[in-house]
């Protein structure tokens, strides 16, 4: 029997998850994903005290994991760039559910840091591969298959459509899980906005726009969610509002944010930030939502 | 150039000692009030730390006594504090104001360069004077500050400790040589054997753990230290401006070493650094139990992420190592009775937890 290994679908997951998961079936484990987040992961996670709710949320899944897999795949991501950390909470991730969940599987929590030397990467995928009983060339071999399926499937840039343009930013994580952010992308596209998400933005047009900041921001979640979005505003197709989702209690995102407003009031573009928790009410992320597109279909009319 | 930069505890004394040795002009910002407070939340993003928000309280009442340069500190992250200034710096020239900010970054050829900038007509001999005298400030400063946590709790008449403080902090701020800052410590260490100590009490000792910025700043944390005093109890903060100066910036090996030494005591529990002070705040826990301490207090500024992460594990430690911890999270809406209360009921459970089992009721 093949060896069960669960990966929440949660945090990271929203960037790397896919991969991870052609990785470890290449890798001869059977994976198990949570599923999407529903009511009853957020209900299990707000066990947490004063965390985030991407946190709280990962918390729930792994909750979801706990008794239907033999291991729990957890990394401990500390860094996916050279001067650069994800973010404390997600470095501290794997000790604060070991901490708070009751019973555990045993975790797969291998760090991942690639602040320093890019290279530790592949340490890490050789030190996953041998848990699974595979050599080192069989890893990379794996990971390397893995990696090339994201990047046949990266996003495409969109192209102009009439509709009024609004740029939605944010973490993946917070963003894509529909949970969480109420599906801010589905209503706006509903309301007839064309969305923009930081992943049509190239990842060289994201380092461009964040090497006009003042200083590089130390959070690589941060300054992809800051690039993208000075890109859009600084990019040659217009942009008519630009929306920025976060969840209470961001680190990051409190400047990420910032560097946000002040950059849309400088090119006077409309900017709103929809900051979420679990008590968000749907209601009112809708009527926010629906005055904004109001807004904009008007200013354009003028 | 007149040079400004922020408080945090005795900071103050000790920059503007360091920086007018160097020959700049300096004004030190008022002291902190309920004004710099809403005037730097105003400005700040909502869910920013409180040390970001006061610091730029700070900064904008020096700038409009007349300051130009803002000396501040950078950083490498993950926590938030390395990224203060570049957001600090926006919001301060969207508000109009004119002046230079400094953000002094973490490594050697940055700091030489702006020494050069403070000090362009000074011989290093006197740049080392300048240092000498401002370290002999920070450790005067921080011993008397050791010793009054001891003699607090213990005096007869209450108040002594107090003044003793004060004076310290007036005659350390007039010193001008190494000399006279020796002269002021035999002076002092006088003083305080002078004060009368109660016989016979043992308070209960209580170790601060958490983030600097609330456990130096007395404006921030409502003279947490005096307020347990005044119930009877010791504290030790496990972090002074000379711990931090020491193992931070000097990385004297000493101290390099004992941050070995925590790190593997908390990583069963926290197995990264995740930041700040939250690795540090779980190994205290285990490390005062051992030291026989009777409680932890961890403080930290609401929404301070790597405190966060160790709140969250430390509950599990707590009961692990058999170590009451009690949880502060400060921000500009912290009132003063709430903290109060629970701070009298934690100092109640220590004291029952204290008595032997068969005095328990």
């Amino acid at each position: 029997m093949r060896i069960r290994v669960g990966v929440p679908q949660a945090l990271m997951y929203y960037q790397y998850g896919p991969v991870l998961e052609r990785f470890l079936t290449g890798l001869g484990a059977e994976v198990v994903l949570s599923g999407e987040t529903s009511r009853q992961t957020l209900d299990c996670g707000s066990v947490l005290d004063e965390m985030c709710l991407p946190s709280k949320v990962c918390f729930g899944h792994v909750c979801y994991l706990q008794d239907k897999v033999d291991y729990l795949f957890l990394p401990r991501i500390i860094s996916v760039s050279q001067g650069q950390y994800t973010c404390p909470k997600i470095i501290g991730m794997s000790d604060v559910l070991k901490h708070n969940v009751g019973k555990l599987p045993p975790l797969i929590d291998i760090h991942v840091n690639m602040r320093q030397k890019s290279w530790q990467l592949y340490q890490a995928i050789v030190s996953v591969g041998r848990l699974f009983g595979q050599g080192m060339a069989a890893s990379l071999c794996a990971w390397v298959r893995a990696w090339q399926y994201r990047v046949r499937t990266q996003p495409q840039v969109l192209t102009l459509d009439g509709r009024p343009r609004v740029a939605v930013v944010g973490h993946p994580y917070i963003l894509y899980d529909r949970q969480v952010s109420l599906d801010v992308l589905g209503r706006l596209d509903k309301l007839g906005i064309q969305v923009l998400t930081p992943e049509m933005v190239r990842p060289g047009e994201v380092n461009k726009a964040a090497a006009t900041l003042e200083k590089r921001l130390f959070w690589s979640g941060g300054h992809t969610t800051a690039g993208a979005a000075l890109a859009l505003m600084l990019g040659n197709q217009p942009l008519n509002g630009i929306i920025f989702v976060t969840c209470f209690a961001c680190g990051p995102d409190a400047f990420v944010g910032e560097i946000i407003r002040q950059q849309a009031q400088r090119l006077d573009i409309p900017c709103m930030q929809l900051s979420l928790d679990e008590h968000t009410a749907e209601a009112g992320v809708v009527t926010r939502l629906e005055a904004f597109t109001d807004m904009i279909k008007r200013r354009r009319r003028l | 150039m007149i040079v400004t930069f922020p408080h945090m505890g005795t900071l103050s004394i000790v920059l503007k000692s360091l920086f007018s040795q160097l020959g700049c002009q300096v004004l030190v910002p008022p002291p902190m009030t309920r004004h710099t407070m809403e005037l730097g939340t105003q400005f700040s993003p909502e869910t920013v730390c409180l040390p970001f928000k006061m610091t730029l309280g700070n900064f904008m009442e020096a700038l409009e006594q007349g300051a130009d340069t803002i000396v501040t500190c950078g950083g490498c992250g993950p926590c938030r504090l390395g990224y203060y200034a570049a957001v600090q710096q926006k919001i301060l020239a969207e508000r109009g104001y004119r002046f230079t900010m400094i953000a002094i970054e973490p490594n050697l050829i940055h700091v030489y360069k702006q020494l050069k900038y403070f000090a362009p007509q000074k011989s290093w001999r006197e740049i080392y004077h300048a240092f000498r005298l401002a370290g002999a400030k920070m450790n005067l400063l921080d011993d008397i500050q050791r010793e009054l946590a001891v003699i607090r709790p213990r005096e007869m008449k209450s108040g002594s400790a107090e003044r003793v403080w004060r004076q310290t902090v007036t005659a350390v701020d007039l010193a001008e040589s190494c000399q006279s800052v020796q002269a002021i410590r035999a002076e002092l260490l006088e003083k305080l054997q002078a004060i009368e100590l109660a016989q016979g009490v043992s308070p209960l000792r209580v170790a601060v753990v958490g983030e600097i910025y609330v456990m130096l700043e007395p404006f921030i944390n409502q003279n947490l230290e005096q307020c347990l005093a005044g119930m009877g109890v010791e504290t030790s903060k496990t972090m002074l401006l000379s711990d931090y100066v020491r193992g931070h910036l000097l990385r004297r090996r000493s101290y390099v070493e004992m941050f070995k030494q925590l790190s593997a005591m908390a990583a069963p529990y926290l197995g990264h650094y995740v930041g700040g002070h939250g690795l540090k705040s779980i190994a205290y826990t285990i490390l005062k139990k051992q030291q026989d301490y009777d409680g932890i207090i961890q403080v930290y500024p609401f929404t301070c992420m790597p405190e966060v992460i160790a709140k969250n594990i430390l509950p599990k430690v707590s009961q692990d190592v058999d170590m009451p911890v009690l949880t502060l999270a400060y921000d500009e809406q912290t009132g003063e009775a709430g903290i109060r209360t629970r701070l009298e009921a934690f100092v109640d459970l220590l004291r029952y937890r204290s008595k032997p089992a068969a005095a328990r009721v």
